[in-house]
Formats: structure tokens, C-alpha cells, sequence
């Protein structure tokens, strides 16, 4: 299998090699007191990007519709965001400490296309023939690459004070800060939700216009309508306990993983519901 | 966190009973809210009413009691965590409606899920967003989202998102409420060619109600087009797994790769690979001629895209039959019915471009272009030897078949296959190369349809995610049957609560994006210019 895909589909298979690479940089750049290591490995995972954006595009073109019909096509979608999204945060907020999460996030996104195999382009059902179904998912997928970067500073945050060698990683000044603080995860996730929960909002939004436009109805409780309501309402819960006293800190971190848990089960759990026969969103394959 | 009651709880080293007692007044609400649903509604079943009054009535109650009541209700229903749990419980209430199927007949679920579904049925976890356990803890919701908004009171720049958020909220609650009320919805069929229509035949959950509805216009289906998806011929790889599904265990063949059909070598997923040697559209044996010498004369010819090896006597023509070229040993005579003919005499070594108006004579030489290339002759042969070959009739795809060479550990095979027959290249028992038309899909259902309300008339086209909106009412593409391609099925909606539930969602929008990123900088702007 890897050789016909290596044969027939280069470009997938290098973006993966390039992420694959950015992982072990990033790894490296953990040890490593060198800043040659850590740029090269924000540069390895931005020429992944780039190679991943391309291969979206070709993709985009060579279908004539837009390119996240099938599983394996938002698949490579999401592990596009996931990589923009953590390069944005890398620039703000000056470390790289987090770029392994990151990249190993983008890097199975890929792996897991590559393990389903099952890049066949379909065609577009008049359902989905609308102007709403790119930004619905733009929106949602951006959104949800943010949420899963949190979860991935959530399990950091956790594991600190019960691995020696991540709680290192906060205090690390070499190589990897660039700008020497010490880390405060929590606020970064924190960020990171408050930034997810603004799109998946606009995500609901959208998602509810483009229902009342195909469907007639904005909202007919469909197992994904409702798991991506759930989503929100978790995330929105999230939020507002932050406020209450006590909630900073694992308690926290805990519901960002019980919210990036909801967030998989909304985008790959539907077809184990019993509603599943009936909804229109489960990807089929 | 500018106010009394969040700077309290945030910060504050309060007494701990202050905390508890507001945990357990959440607990205490929510559950009765949730118990005091599920016993009323034994006398007031789910619906669209049950949902807006109670959910109405109980939180005027809910807001009466805060307001009135001693104790810290209010400031309970306002609180970081009454909200917080709230969103969790109407998770639970979203998730539930995952679980359970809704909107069925009872008989179904205890058909299907036998004690459990008479259960379901009984605690009309049938129809759990129509049901007063919602709509109590909906109630709940609206109450709190008022009561934090009069605590924070007034409004100003700094905390205008959480204000733009609350009013959004209630503008798309009041918008579901007055959806789930006075919305209308139901079917309209239609025939082709001028069938008028002047009302719906209303439905509840998809099922007729057996009432109408006057559409306060009428409505002419003028035609219905069904637009499919061009044809497509690829290459398929196919392997046979076991599956288990509906029908049980068994093996299937399922697609894992497919190619276009170029003449490129390509590589399959089981290691083997593949070139198309020849791709023939049309498929047909094609004669070959080599000079010989014995044997009629042969002459190659090419017409419309079409090359041929034609004996005297034969001609060949143009698809649409506009053109035709006739060989001859001697001068030929031109057709009947063509408009144009070339006219090719091998003793004389002549061609004769024949026209309605005259004709012109020229010397023939092989590589001759005529009629602006659309005729192209090549080697003319006084004697041939002749051999059958694949060919291509013409360029139409009317009966592909490609030649496909394998190349299975090193060894390479030559097979037909045809789109039209099966005749799969078998690379072992369980894995096939095919040769496929893929079948046309549905693209688009387009009604095209008048709709005139006394002098006004409008003419447009409904299609799925293109609806057409008229006088109040919106019209959804929603039903076509194959067997009668005149017939096309339309949902007509009348939903006065659509655009409040859309502008409250985008207030809800703004508010969360100016509580984060304007609020901040405004904030620090003032800490700034204090400083
Ligand atoms: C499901 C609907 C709701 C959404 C999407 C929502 C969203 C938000 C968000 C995103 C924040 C900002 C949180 C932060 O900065 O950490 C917030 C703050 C707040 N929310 Fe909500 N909220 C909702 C419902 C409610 C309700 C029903 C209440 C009533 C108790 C409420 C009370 C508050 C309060 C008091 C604040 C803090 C405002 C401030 O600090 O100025 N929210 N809300």
C-alpha cells in the first residue's frame, strides 16, 4: 500500500515525511540548547504546511467542489489547521515547547488518512451543493484545531506535576523559550478555548443557515446538530466555571479534556449512535 | 469581573457556606425543574405549545420567586455556577436526543427495544425537546440569562459584550419560541406543465395532520429538470474483504483505488501495476494495411478525427454525415445525402473535392489536408496485405474498452476490458482491475416554478439549498419520483420566528467576540490611562 501511495499520491506522502520530520526537531529542540534546531524545526513544520496546503488545493481542483466531502479529505483538512493554528500560537506566544503535541496532532491526522486509505473523490450531493459548506467547515475545523491544541496544553498541565520531565518542559529556558518567561499552560489554553469557542459559535451559526436553507428548518435535532450544541454547551461550561473559585487549575484542565473527548466523538463518533440511520451528516466510508 | 457578585466569588475569601449553599439551590432547582417536568407531563404530553407556555409561564415564576423570595436566589440564578451546570444538563438533554430516536410512533420503540422502549415511551424520552422537563429547564436558562443581566446593570463600553450576548440569547429564544408556535409547514406535489396550487397540506413532525393551509398565492409548477453529473469512465482496483453489515458476515468487493484511463504506468495498492496500451471510446476491430504484392488497394484516411484503412469502394464520414470521403480504383461517383464529398481515385492518383456548386480537382499526395483539415489522407497502397486490429470507430464514448498490460512480479499481461461487459482483469481471487462507467449521479432536483398573487407574478427556479421565499412562505426542493419525471415534491414553510432566531445568534456572535478581544484592550486602556 505505502508504495502505491508513495508512486501515485508523492505529495501526501512528503507532507507527512515533513511533519514526521518537524516532530523529531521539535523533540530534539527539547534537549537541544541550540536555537538552530528549534528554527528548524518551525521551519520543517512550515513547509509542511505550505505542502499540505497545496495538496488541499490540488485536491480542490482535481474535484471541482470543495475538498472536505469525504473523511479522508477533512482529515487532511484538519491537520492543515491544526498546523496553521499552532504556528500562529508558536509566534505569539514565543515557545516551542508545545510544538511536539502540535506536530504529533497534525502528523497522526495524516497517519490515520493514511492507515484508512481512502482517497476516492466523490461527488457532491445536491445536499451539500451549497455556498454555506465551505465556510461551515472552514470555520468549525479552525475552531476545532484550537480546542485540540488546548487539550493538548490540558494533558501538559496534568501530567507536571506527576512527570518530573514535563514539569522541566514549563521552566525549560534554553533553545526552546525564545523569550525565557516561565509558562503559565493555563492561560494559554484558556486563550486557546476562548478563540475555539468564538468559531464554533459562528460554526453553529452558519451551520443553523445552512439548514433553513436545505433543509427548511434551522435546527431539526440531528445527531451532529446536537453533538456540535453539546460541544458548545461543554466548551461554554468550561468558560463560565473558570470564574468560579477552585476551577483553574486540574478541575479545569480535566474539562478540556472531556471537551476535546466530545469534540472526536462529534467529528468521527456518529455512525455508533442508534440515530445514526437518520442523520445527514455522517460520513459514510 | 467588575462587579460585586463575580469579584465575590472569583476572589474573595467568603465564607465557605456561601458556596455550598448556592451549590446545593442549583442542585436543588435543576432537579426539581427536571422531576416536576416528568411528573406534570402525564397530563400535558410534548409539543411545540407545552414547550413555549410552560417553559413562558415557569419562567415568569422562576424570575417572580427571585425577585421576591428571601435568600440569595437571584444572585444563585445568576451565578457562574447555576449557569455552568445548566449547560451541562441541557448537554445531557442534547445527547439524549441522540440515544433516542425521536418523533416516532410508541408502537416503535417498544418493538424495537421491548421493556426499555415501553420506558422511553412512558417518560416521553420520545420527544424530549417538546417535553416539560425541557422546557422547565429552559425556563431556568431564560431566568438566569435575566437575572445576571439586571445584577449588572447598567451597561457600559466595558462589559457591552455580556449585554450584547444575554440580549442575543433571548431574541433567539423568543425567535424558537415563536417557531415552535406559529410555524407552519407542509407539502405541496406538483406536476409539470402547469399544475396550479394554492395550499399545503400541512404535516407535524414529516406526517400529515389531514388540515391545509391557504398559500395566499398561486403556484405553477412550469417544468422540473433532473441534472445529473456527467458520465465517467475510470479504472477501478477492487479487493474482496469481509464485511459485516445489515445482510450478516459475508465478502464484498470494495472500490480501494481508481485511475483515470491515460496511458500512464500507475502503481496498485497491492504492488502490482498497470498501463493502458490502447483506449478505444468506440470500440471496433480496425483493419491495417502493409503495401503487398497481391491484394486489394488499401488507402488511409482521416475524417472527423476518425482514421480508417478503407478498400475501393468504402468511404468513410463525418459524425454528423455532413462530409463523406469515397475510395475508388477508379474516380468514384459522390453520395447521395452528403453535402461535401472527397473523392479519391487510386489509379489516377486524384482527388475530387465535390460540392452542391462545382468541383475541384487536385493531384493526390499522402499527408494531403483538405477542407481545412477536416479530411487528412495518408498512404495509398496499390496492393495491401491486410490485418485486423483494435480501433476506435469513432471518438464518441459509446463503447469504451481499454487494453490493459499488468505487470505482476515483473511478467507482463495484455487484457480487454470493455465498461460495457464484465470482464475484469483478475490479479489474483480476491483483487480485480475493472473497466467502469460510473454511473450518472443527481446532481440537482430544479423546479421551475410561477408563483402570482394578483397582478404580481414571479418566475424562478427551487432547487435543494436554493429556496424560493414569496409572500411569507419559503419553498423547499424536497421530493422527486424517477418513475415520473413531471412529478416534483416541495416543503412550503411559513416560520415568522427565522429571523430572530438568526439576528440573536449573530448578537450572540458579536457579544462573545467583543467580551474577548474588545473588552480586554479596553480594560487595559483604562488600567493605563489610571496609571
Ligand atoms: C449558552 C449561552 C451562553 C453563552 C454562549 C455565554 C457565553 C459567555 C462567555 C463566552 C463569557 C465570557 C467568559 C470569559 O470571559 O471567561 C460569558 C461571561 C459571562 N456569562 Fe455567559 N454565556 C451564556 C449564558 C449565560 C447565562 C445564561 C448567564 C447567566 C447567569 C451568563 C452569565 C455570564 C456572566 C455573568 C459572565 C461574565 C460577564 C463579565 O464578566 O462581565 N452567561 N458568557
Amino acid at each position: 500500500m505505502l508504495q502505491y501511495v508513495i508512486a501515485e499520491h508523492p505529495f501526501f506522502v512528503a507532507t507527512g515525511a515533513l511533519y514526521a520530520a518537524a516532530v523529531g526537531f521539535y523533540a530534539a529542540a527539547w534537549r537541544s540548547t541550540k536555537e538552530m534546531v528549534g528554527r528548524l524545526a518551525t521551519g520543517l513544520m512550515t513547509l509542511a504546511l505550505l505542502l499540505n496546503l497545496a495538496l488541499i488545493l490540488q485536491r480542490w481542483h482535481e474535484a471541482g467542489r470543495e475538498p472536505f466531502k469525504s473523511l479522508f479529505e477533512s482529515l487532511v483538512f484538519f491537520a492543515f489547521w491544526m498546523a496553521a493554528v499552532y504556528l500562529v500560537f508558536e509566534r505569539l506566544y514565543k515557545t516551542r515547547v508545545f510544538g511536539l503535541p502540535a506536530t504529533l496532532l497534525s502528523f497522526g491526522l495524516i497517519a490515520y488518512a493514511l492507515a484508512k486509505w481512502d482517497a476516492e473523490i466523490v461527488k457532491l450531493p445536491p445536499a451539500l451543493r451549497s455556498p454555506w459548506f465551505a465556510p461551515h467547515v472552514i470555520v468549525y475545523f479552525v475552531g476545532y484545531a484550537a480546542v485540540s491544541l488546548a487539550f493538548g496544553l490540558a494533558v501538559i498541565q496534568l501530567l507536571a506535576p506527576r512527570v518530573p520531565l514535563v514539569q522541566r518542559l514549563l521552566a525549560m529556558k534554553a533553545g526552546t523559550i525564545t523569550s525565557g518567561k516561565p509558562l503559565d499552560v493555563e492561560a494559554m489554553s484558556y486563550a486557546l478555548v476562548r478563540f475555539g469557542f468564538v468559531l464554533l459559535t459562528v460554526g453553529l451559526l452558519v451551520g443553523s443557515i445552512w439548514a433553513k436553507s436545505a433543509w427548511g428548518d434551522y435546527w431539526v435535532w440531528d445527531p451532529k446538530e446536537n453533538w456540535s450544541l453539546v460541544t458548545w454547551l461543554v466548551y461554554g461550561g468550561y468558560l463560565h466555571l473558570r470564574r468560579v473559585r477552585g476551577w483553574r487549575g486540574e478541575k479545569g484542565a480535566w474539562l478540556l479534556v472531556m471537551g476535546f473527548a466530545v469534540v472526536m466523538f462529534t467529528y468521527l463518533g456518529m455512525s455508533m449512535l442508534p440515530t445514526a440511520e437518520e442523520s445527514a451528516h455522517v460520513y459514510s466510508g | 469581573m467588575n462587579t460585586s457578585t463575580t469579584a465575590a466569588t472569583a476572589a474573595a475569601p467568603v465564607a465557605p457556606s456561601f458556596a455550598e449553599r448556592e451549590v446545593k439551590l442549583t442542585a436543588w432547582l435543576v432537579v426539581s425543574a427536571i422531576l416536576a417536568g416528568s411528573v406534570l407531563q402525564v397530563w400535558v404530553p410534548p409539543g411545540g405549545l407545552t414547550l413555549v407556555a410552560g417553559a413562558g409561564l415557569a419562567g415568569l415564576v422562576a424570575l417572580a420567586v427571585a425577585f421576591l423570595a428571601p435568600g440569595r436566589i437571584r444572585e444563585t440564578l445568576a451565578g457562574f455556577r447555576f449557569i455552568s451546570t445548566l449547560l451541562f444538563v441541557l448537554a445531557v438533554f442534547a445527547i439524549l436526543g441522540t440515544l433516542v430516536l425521536q418523533g416516532k410512533p410508541a408502537g416503535f420503540y417498544v418493538d424495537r427495544y421491548g421493556l426499555v422502549g415501553s420506558l422511553i415511551v412512558a417518560l416521553r424520552l420520545d420527544d424530549v425537546f417538546h417535553g416539560l422537563p425541557f422546557a422547565l429547564v429552559m425556563a431556568l436558562f431564560g431566568s438566569s440569562v435575566i437575572a445576571s443581566a439586571t445584577l449588572r446593570w447598567p451597561v457600559n463600553l466595558r462589559k457591552a459584550g455580556f449585554f450584547i450576548c444575554h440580549v442575543g440569547l433571548l431574541t433567539s429564544l423568543a425567535g424558537a419560541a415563536a417557531s415552535a408556535s406559529l410555524a407552519l409547514r407542509g407539502r405541496i406535489d406538483l406536476h409539470a406543465g402547469g399544475e396550479q396550487a394554492t395550499q399545503v397540506r400541512l404535516t407535524r413532525a414529516g406526517a400529515p395532520t389531514g388540515e391545509y393551509a391557504q398559500l395566499g398565492f398561486d403556484l405553477r409548477l412550469d417544468r422540473f429538470d433532473l441534472v445529473n453529473y456527467e458520465t465517467e469512465y475510470r479504472v477501478g482496483y477492487y479487493e474482496q474483504k469481509r464485511v459485516q453489515d445489515a445482510r450478516g458476515e459475508r465478502d464484498a468487493w470494495r472500490l480501494v483505488a481508481s485511475f483515470d484511463p491515460d496511458t500512464e504506468k500507475h502503481r496498485l495498492p497491492n504492488g502490482d501495476s498497470f498501463r493502458l496500451k490502447g483506449i478505444y471510446p468506440d470500440f471496433a476491430p480496425a483493419t491495417k494495411a502493409e503495401p503487398a504484392n497481391a491484394g486489394a488497394p488499401a488507402l488511409q484516411a482521416t475524417v472527423g478525427g476518425v482514421t480508417q484503412w478503407l478498400a475501393p469502394g468504402q468511404r468513410l464520414a463525418s459524425p454528423d454525415g455532413s462530409l463523406a470521403l469515397v475510395f475508388g480504383w477508379d474516380r468514384p461517383a459522390a453520395p447521395e445525402g452528403a453535402m461535401t464529398a472527397v473523392l479519391v481515385s487510386g489509379a489516377e492518383r486524384k482527388v475530387v473535392v465535390h460540392r452542391a456548386d462545382g468541383e475541384v480537382e487536385q493531384a493526390y499526395a499522402p499527408g494531403l489536408a483538405l477542407l481545412g483539415g477536416a479530411v487528412r489522407l495518408g498512404p495509398l497502397h496499390e496492393h495491401a496485405s491486410r490485418t485486423v486490429e483494435h480501433g476506435s470507430a469513432s471518438r464518441e464514448w459509446r463503447n469504451p474498452v481499454v487494453a490493459v498490460e499488468v505487470q505482476q512480479k515483473g511478467l507482463p499481461k495484455e487484457q480487454l476490458m470493455s465498461a460495457a461487459q464484465p470482464s475484469a482483469y483478475m490479479l489474483a481471487p480476491t483483487r480485480a482491475l475493472v473497466f467502469e462507467k460510473r454511473d450518472k449521479e443527481v446532481k440537482a432536483f430544479v423546479s421551475h416554478v410561477t408563483a402570482r398573487q394578483g397582478a404580481a407574478a414571479e418566475r424562478r427556479s427551487i432547487a435543494v439549498n436554493d429556496p424560493m421565499t414569496f409572500a411569507g412562505w419559503t419553498l423547499y426542493q424536497v421530493n422527486y419520483n424517477p418513475e415520473d419525471p413531471t412529478y416534483s415534491g416541495l416543503e412550503a414553510v411559513y416560520d415568522p420566528g427565522v429571523p430572530w432566531v438568526f439576528t440573536g445568534f449573530a448578537l450572540i456572535c458579536l457579544g462573545v467576540f467583543y467580551m474577548f478581544y474588545v473588552e480586554p484592550r479596553l480594560k487595559r486602556a483604562a488600567a493605563t490611562a489610571k496609571a
